[in-house]
Formats: structure tokens, sequence, C-alpha cells
């Protein structure tokens, strides 16, 4: 999401999955949406009868999704970069580039050359493993095809330098000119339900809602939209530093529980920790995860299952397990990959004691004392909120009504204005009068809008706007340039502005930077005037290849912090430590030992599979889907199983280098021969928990509530590794050893 | 629209299905299948290299349905909208049909031969028994009657890819040859000839 935002200026999947059924060549890089997103199978499969589109998956597994693709190349996990190097190289060398697209929207081509030209296919094939032949195969299948699609997802992302390879499948769609346009794009797929409306509400520890990050500004615009004084805001803070310091994220929040306060962004340790519908076996490092809980004072596990996190700690008080109410019995608006809005209806009352996301919530505020301001925009016609929240399961439909309008009030940076609860609820009853292909309405009430109303929506009358960047049509309709959010000149002074002739229809044909005030004027009137001049809201400007702001601006290759290549970590070690991120030190470079790869040779990675979700607690409390995948396994080459006396469904050993505490860290799974790795690659699936290092903790659950299967966490021996921008974990790419048990 | 009767049938398109297992689980859940039953089952060979293909198998419901042909005491019979079905009470669990279907779709129970559910078991299209529609006993000998709502078998409405495609069999027909057209060759209609054969079968 980083990524993308740093090359276009929002951080969000560009086109929309049905957008697939235009393109003519579509590249699956680092996913395998046949197991996480099946439905998008539909669109991909269209796209390859219908248009006879190239499909060309790029994996260190062959997955499920690799099984329908045309051309499928076996990467070495963790070297994105260098193989979308060598891609646009064969590009540049022959001339495919797009280069109407290239000089008149993006900024700083040369820098991006001058890299580019490190990689040739020589030099991709020894980092890759990719030979010199599938590389021109696969760059001529993108030139020849357009438009081609790029699709992604943690695979791209789960690296140390995640950010960095998403910029570059940026940079390759832009080469290719496949930008802006329907069957093109580069169209990451969130996995989880909502999880791109959470990033939009800021869910992230840097940003307030809608991106406006946590400055004094963002702070003012937010505190006037909720309709409470800045200074009461500021005075929830210890300090206007704190206030405006990011916090910790979810990938390493217990650091702040266990690291001593000197070494922490903040002066003291993290005391309490409230889970709200998240796993901790979907987090790295979990013998340090475990050692937290044990050690923080009070844990609040808020879902509708018992989680991992419940029986991980050896502890015996202060750890409250609350029944969740789930999405059946709420009614809540979500935001799906694709930008699009939907309006969700309740199908039972929360059962037993069950209780809703909002009613828990007011209920913290109320008893934490800001009841009165957290509630202030609710102001329905209905009864209202109760005086007294301590029995409350569940409010009325109304007060999800107003949470949305505030989102409509306050987050204008991104348009989210013109999904009111009254247009979802209207497309709700309208559905089937949307087209597969276009997601546009066909007549009826809706005539004219695009399902879901995807983000910008400027008002409401506004069709939303399916595919970002898009300049063949009038803004009105949902065109767009590259968000100017950059100012209107680059540090080295060239312009950032989009050229003459390169802009949305019906406007002015130039770059123009983003309208003044839009995304605080909470009247709307800087929106509505650029909108009266065919402009966008903000701005028309470049995309870039040089994100001045960021480490490594240009992208380059970095090994894995573990990488198997001792001599490639010397031609392209990762970074330097750094002394606090998120509130935490982040070493790099004191942690790429050269000599792992000896003791660790087999890399390691993991991912999902289809029977199970995140954390799994639902779904392994699920007789049909256990009966389907019922065991914790490691899936292992049958070359890598001979060669250590391992045969299908032996138990096996998995060893890591554990490295923030200096001792292995390993898991006992059953062994699954297949050749969907390769000989150098073991693959495990992350939704097991309730074992740990051997040990089964299925007698720690309360009476009644232990999944049907219990299995070791493939997160105890993931390796030390985060994103130098976001702080996401390098789950994709470790080392490990095995043995057999 | 046909004015002749309908005629139900199955299309399982080999060249979408993605082994997502959405039609075993909703099957199951639909009907309450017991445990170690699958009505449905997805089949997937050359796993993990190329050439890697899954095949969702169902009761294929055909035309000219051998199970019929060899029960001995006729406990399986074809109904006019071509769905087979067997009845609980006559069955006598001695597994003829079982060696006679091409798709392995009968189904024994291990254990209790003389359960409830001790007889055979298969796939019902989603139409119930020969029981009352909606009756209590329909629903614990043979699971939901979606048909006699006016819905389609739960496996084809949750098909992630629509690999699995059910109905009339000429609504059906209709998809086989748009996506034949489409792919200028192999249909991946697993099955069809054999299930429902269009010439004269001995
Ligand atoms: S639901 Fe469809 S795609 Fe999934 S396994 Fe069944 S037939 Fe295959």
């Amino acid at each position: 999401m980083a990524g993308l935002a740093q090359v276009f200026g929002f951080g969000a999947m560009t086109n929309h999955q049905n957008d697939i059924r235009n393109s003519r060549s579509v590249m699956i890089i680092g996913m395998n949406p046949a197991e996480n997103h099946p439905i998008s199978m539909q669109h991909i499969l269209t796209a390859k009868e219908v248009n006879r589109a190239v499909i060309i998956s790029v994996d260190p597994r062959f997955t499920k999704t690799s099984a329908f693709a045309n051309i499928y190349c076996r990467l070495r996990s963790g070297t994105d970069i260098p193989f979308i190097y060598g891609l646009i190289n064969i590009i540049l060398a022959n001339g495919w580039e797009d280069k109407k697209m290239v000089n008149e929207r993006t900024y700083d081509f040369e820098a991006l050359k001058a890299e580019v030209a490190k990689f040739d296919a020589a030099t991709v094939a020894d980092i890759t493993g990719v030979s010199k032949e599938q590389l021109f195969q696969v760059a001529k299948a993108m030139a020849d095809n357009r438009p081609g699609t790029v699709i992604w997802a943690m695979g791209g992302t789960q690296h140390s330098n995640g950010t960095a390879v998403v910029r570059t499948y940026c940079h390759l769609q832009l080469v290719l000119g496949n930008m802006g346009r329907p069957g093109g794009g580069c169209d990451v797929f969130r996995g989880h339900d909502s999880i791109q409306g959470v990033t939009d509400i800021g869910g992230g520890p840097e940003t307030l809602p809608g991106y406006y990050g946590i400055a004094e500004t963002a702070w003012k615009h937010w505190s006037k939209v909720w309709d409470v004084p800045y200074e009461w805001m500021l005075s929830r803070f210890k300090s206007k530093e704190m206030m405006e310091k990011p916090g910790f994220t979810v990938a390493r929040w217990y650091e702040g529980v266990l690291l001593d306060p000197k070494e922490l962004g903040q002066d003291t340790n993290i005391k309490a920790v409230f889970f709200m519908g998240h796993s901790t076996n979907s987090m790295s490092q979990m013998d340090r995860v475990k050692r937290a809980l044990e050690k923080v004072e009070l844990i609040v596990d808020f879902d509708p299952f018992v989680t991992n996190t419940a029986v991980l700690p050896d502890r015996t008080d202060g750890i409250y397990v609350m029944p969740a109410a789930t999405n059946y019995e709420q009614w809540c608006s979500s935001t799906n990959t694709n930008r699009d809005l939907q309006w969700r209806q309740r199908v039972v009352d929360p059962v037993f004691e069950a209780r809703t996301d909002l009613a828990i919530l007011i209920d913290l505020a109320e008893r934490l004392g800001f009841k009165k301001q957290f509630i202030k925009n609710m102001k329905g016609s209905w009864k209202g909120v109760p005086a007294s929240m301590k029995e409350v399961k569940a409010l009325p439909e109304q007060t999800i009504d107003d949470v949305l309008r505030e989102v409509n009030m306050g987050t204008l940076s991104i348009g989210y204005i013109g999904q009111t609860p009254e247009r979802l609820k209207r497309q709700q009853q309208w559905a089937h009068v949307f087209d597969i292909k276009t997601k546009k309405a066909v007549g009826g009430p809706v005539d004219g809008e695009q399902w879901g109303l995807p983000w910008p929506c400027w008002h409401d009358k506004h069709p939303g706007t399916s595919i970002l960047y898009r300049t063949d049509i009038p803004v009105a309709q949902g065109g767009s340039g590259f968000r100017a959010l950059w100012g209107p000149k680059a540090p080295d002074g060239q312009t950032m502005l989009a050229a003459e002739g390169s802009a949305p229809a019906g406007g002015p044909n130039a770059g123009y930077p983003a309208q003044k005030e839009y995304a605080t004027d909470l009247t709307r009137g800087a929106i509505k005037e650029a909108m009266a001049e065919g402009r966008h809201p903000y701005g028309n400007g470049r995309a870039r290849f040089n994100s001045w702001n960021i480490p490594d601006p240009v992208p380059t290759h970095r090994e894995p912090i573990h990488s198997p290549r001792p001599d490639l970590i010397a031609k392209w070690p990762t970074y330097d430590d750094v002394k606090e991120h998120y509130r935490v030190p982040q070493p790099y470079k004191s942690m790429q030992k050269p000599e792992w790869a000896k003791q660790y040779p087999i890399v390691l990675t993991t991912g999902r599979i289809v029977e199970l979700e995140g954390g799994s607690a639902a779904e392994r409390a699920d007789w049909w889907l256990v009966e389907l995948n019922p065991e914790m396994y490691v899936e292992i080459h049958p070359k890598l199983a001979n060669d250590h006396g391992i045969k299908n469904g032996d138990w096996v050993w998995i060893e890591s280098p554990e490295d923030m505490d200096g001792k292995p860290s390993r898991i006992k799974v059953k062994a699954k021969v297949t050749k969907r790795v390769g000989p150098d690659t073991v693959f495990l699936p992350y939704h097991w928990g309730g074992v740990f290092e051997g040990k089964s903790l299925a007698s720690k659950y309360p009476e009644g509530t232990a999944p049907y299967s219990v299995g070791e966490s493939a997160n105890t021996v993931t390796n030390y590794g985060y994103d130098r921008v976001t702080q996401m974990q390098e789950t994709k790419t470790g080392l490990c050893r095995i043995k057999k048990a | 629209m046909a004015l002749t009767t309908a005629r139900m049938k199955f299309y399982i398109d080999a060249k979408r299905c993605i082994e997502c297992g959405g039609c075993e689980v909703a099957c199951k859940n639909e009907n309450n299948v017991p445990q170690g039953i699958a009505r449905i089952r997805v089949v997937t060979v050359n796993e993990g290299q190329p050439g890697e293909t899954n095949i969702a198998v169902p009761c294929m419901h055909c035309s000219k349905a051998p199970c019929v042909a060899v029960c001995p005491v006729d406990a399986l019979y074809t109904r006019p909208d071509g769905i087979v079905h067997v009845n609980k009470e006559t069955c006598i669990g001695c597994g003829y049909c079982l060696y006679a279907c091409p798709f392995g779709a009968p189904q024994f129970p291990k254990g209790e031969p003389f359960g409830a559910r001790g007889v055979m078991d298969k796939c019902t299209y989603c139409a119930g028994g020969p029981d009352e529609p909606f009756s209590e006993k329909e629903r614990r000998f043979y699971g939901s009657n979606r048909i006699a709502e006016g819905k389609l078998p739960m496996c084809a409405s949750v098909c992630s890819t629509k690999a699995l495609v059910a109905g009339d069999a000429e609504e059906v027909a209709k998809v086989v040859r748009a996506r034949a057209v489409a792919r200028g060759s192999g249909v991946g209609a697993w099955g069809w000839e054999t299930a429902y054969p269009t010439g004269p079968r001995l």
C-alpha cells in the first residue's frame, strides 16, 4: 500500500477485480488467488478464455494458480526487484516502452533507467533463478498483449524491502503504459474482509482517517469533524510530541512490552493489549509474542472464537476473553479491495453474550470517561445511545448510518463523500442492474453509478472511480490523473505536474496542482469549485520513479536479511540499522549474518491455504473445513525429503535461527512431500495455533472452546525482518533446517 | 425457454475448477452430511506440477443411469426431471451401484450398516428424496430440498469459478457451448459423454 502511495499518490488497488475481464495479459506475482481470492479466478479465467489473455505466474511455489498459467516462473523468494528490472531492461532495449505515458505523466525516468541497467539477463538469472529465455518470454508477452494487469498480494510485501518491491511493480506498469486504462493497472488484492476500509479509516499507527497523517493540521481537521476542541484532544496525550509520534505497529508491538524503555521511543513499557479480531499466530517471532503476553499486565481478546492468544502465554490471570458478534449479527459498511463500499445487513441478533464492535467501543469509551465526545456525531432521529452501555449488546442500524456519515463528512482527502448510507442501501436493492465487466449500472434509480461507489466519489451524484488515474473520461464520470501529492516541483526543480495534453477529459488540458484546502474545507466548497471546472480536486500530477522522501528513492535490490546466498549479501546488502522505527529499534545489517546460510541452508516461506483464513480460530472450529485439511504440515520437495530420509506423512522438526534471543526456535509438523516447492525451499501455512514447540496447548482452552484442529504456528519459526518503510514482517523469506523427528 | 419438461444436468468444467472446496463444504453444511461421507468430492491430478487439474465429482444423474439398472431391489430410480434418487428404506446396502457407477458417487458409511444412514447415500441434486418435500423425515434421510424451493443445488450455487454448472439441460448446454467457442478447443466437460451419451447406449 505504501509502495503504491509513494508512486501514484494513493495506497490502493488502481483497477478492480472484474476489470481483469478486459486484460490481455495478467501477471500474478507473489500471490495465489486460486486459494486466497477464489472468486477473482472467475475474472482471471474469463480473461484467459475470452481474450486469450496470457496468464503469467511468478512465485517460489508452483501454486494452484500456477496450474492455470501459460507461463510459470519459479522465482527465489525475495528477488522480485531483479526480476522486474530484468523485464524493464528488455522492454527498453527493444523500444517497447510507452513513451507518451513516460514523458507526460511520470517523474525521473532517467533515474530508473540508470538503475535497471545494472540488471542484465545474466545477473537476473543468477539472483532469481529465472532463465534468460524465460525472462524474455515474459517481457515480450507483456509487451505484445496490452492492456495487461499486474496483481500481487503478501508475496510482494512481506519482505524487508516490500515497499520497494511494490514500487517496481508500479514502475513496470508505467513503462508499459498500462496505467489508467481498463484491463491494466496495479491490482494488489487485499487479503481480509474490509481491510482496505481499515486502512482508509486510519487503522495504521501513523495516520488519522483518510491518510491525513498525525501532524497538528491533521488533528485539527479531525477535531473539527468530531466536534471536539483541539485542546481537549491534546489534553488526552502525554505531550504534543507523543501525540504526533507514530505508535507501535501490529508487527512489533510486543517489543514495546519486552524491551528496556531506554531502547524505546517512549518512556514506559506497554501495559495492556486489546485484540479486536486479530490473531497472534499471524505475527512473526512467536516466542517473543508469547513472552510479551506473559509480561504485559492486561490482555483482552475480543473475538467470536477463543484464539491462540488466550492459550499461548503461561499465565493464570489478567486475560479476558470477550465474545464478539460476527458480521451476520451486526450492520456495517465495508470497503473491499476494489475500493468499493457495500452495506451489510444484520441477519440475526447477536447470540449468547456476543456484543457488536460498536457496542463494545462505546462501552469502552464510557468506562474511560469520553463517551460524550466519542458519540458526538450520532445525531440520528432515533432514540439514541443509552446512558449506560453496560448491558447493551447491539445498537440500532441508524448508529451505523451515523458512523458512515461521519466518515463521509471528514474523509475528504480520498473522496469518501458520496458513499452515503442511503446510496449504499439503494445499491444493495438494485445489485442486479450492475454489469459484471464494467461494474456500471444500466437503468433503474442507480443508472450510471459504479458498483460500490469506489473512492474517490466526490459528491452524492458522483458515480465513483472504479479505475484510478484514467484520463480518457471527465472527472464527473470518474476520470483522474495521478495525484499531485508532492507539490508542483521536485527537489531537483523538475515539474511534478502532468504535461500539456495529458489530463482528464473536459477540464484544463494540462497538469495542475491540488485544489487548495480541498481535503480540509468541510463545506466542500473547494471540491465543488474544482468539479465545476472539470478539474480533479487532488490535482493532475506525475507518478514517481524516484520517491525522494523514502529510503532507496529508486528501488534497488537488497538481499533478504536471511539470505541463502552469502555471495550476494556482499554485493546487495540489506539496509543500515535503524535506531527507531515506530518506537522500536530496527536493526538490519547487524542481523544479516552470511554464516547462517551454512547452518540453515533452506529457504522458509509461508502463506495461506484455501480452507483456512488468517489465524483461523473460526475455521479450525468448523468441522467441514477441518475434515478437508485436518492438520498442520510442511511442503517439502521429494529431493530434499529423500536427502533427509523423510517420507510423506513423517513428523519433522523445522528449526530456524531465532536471532533476537540467540536460541533457535523449532516446530514439529507433518511432512507433505510435493513438487509445489523447489528443492531449496519449504513452505508452511500459517493458520494453525494451539501447539508450541512440540507441546499441545489444547487443555488450556476454556471448556468446550478448543478448535477441532490445533497445530504448530508457522510464525514460531519465521525469522526476524521488517519492511524498511511500513514495518511489515519479512515472513515470505527466511532460513531454516529440517530434521526427521 | 424450452416447452418440454426440464431435464437436470451437471457440467463439470475441468479447465476451471480451482479445488477451493467450496462445493464440498456447502454440500455438507446444506445436507448435514455425516462425517466420512462425501456427496461431492474434488479430485486433483498432477498436484503441484504442470498439468495439475481438478475435477469436482458429484453424482452426475446420468441419462441412462447404470446404478438404476443394477439395483436388485429398485431402490434407485430416475425422476421425470432426470434426477436419480435412492430410497433409503428400500436399499439393502448391497453395493452393486458402487461397482456400476463410473463416477464413484454411491457412498457407504462405515461402521453402522443398519443405521438411518447405513444404507447407500449419494448426491440428491439437493432435491430431497421420495418422502414428503420439506418433511422432517426427508430432511433427516436425504437433506435439503432446494429444487422444490425453485433453487439450484448448493454446490453449483456457491462455485467460485462457475466450474460446476447445474440446471436444465438446455441452459447448461448453452454454457458448455459458449466456453467451447471461447476456448476454440477442448471443452473440459469432464464426464459429460459418459453421463449424457448422445447416441444409443447398450
Ligand atoms: S466450488 Fe467450484 S471451483 Fe471450488 S472446488 Fe467446487 S467445483 Fe471446483
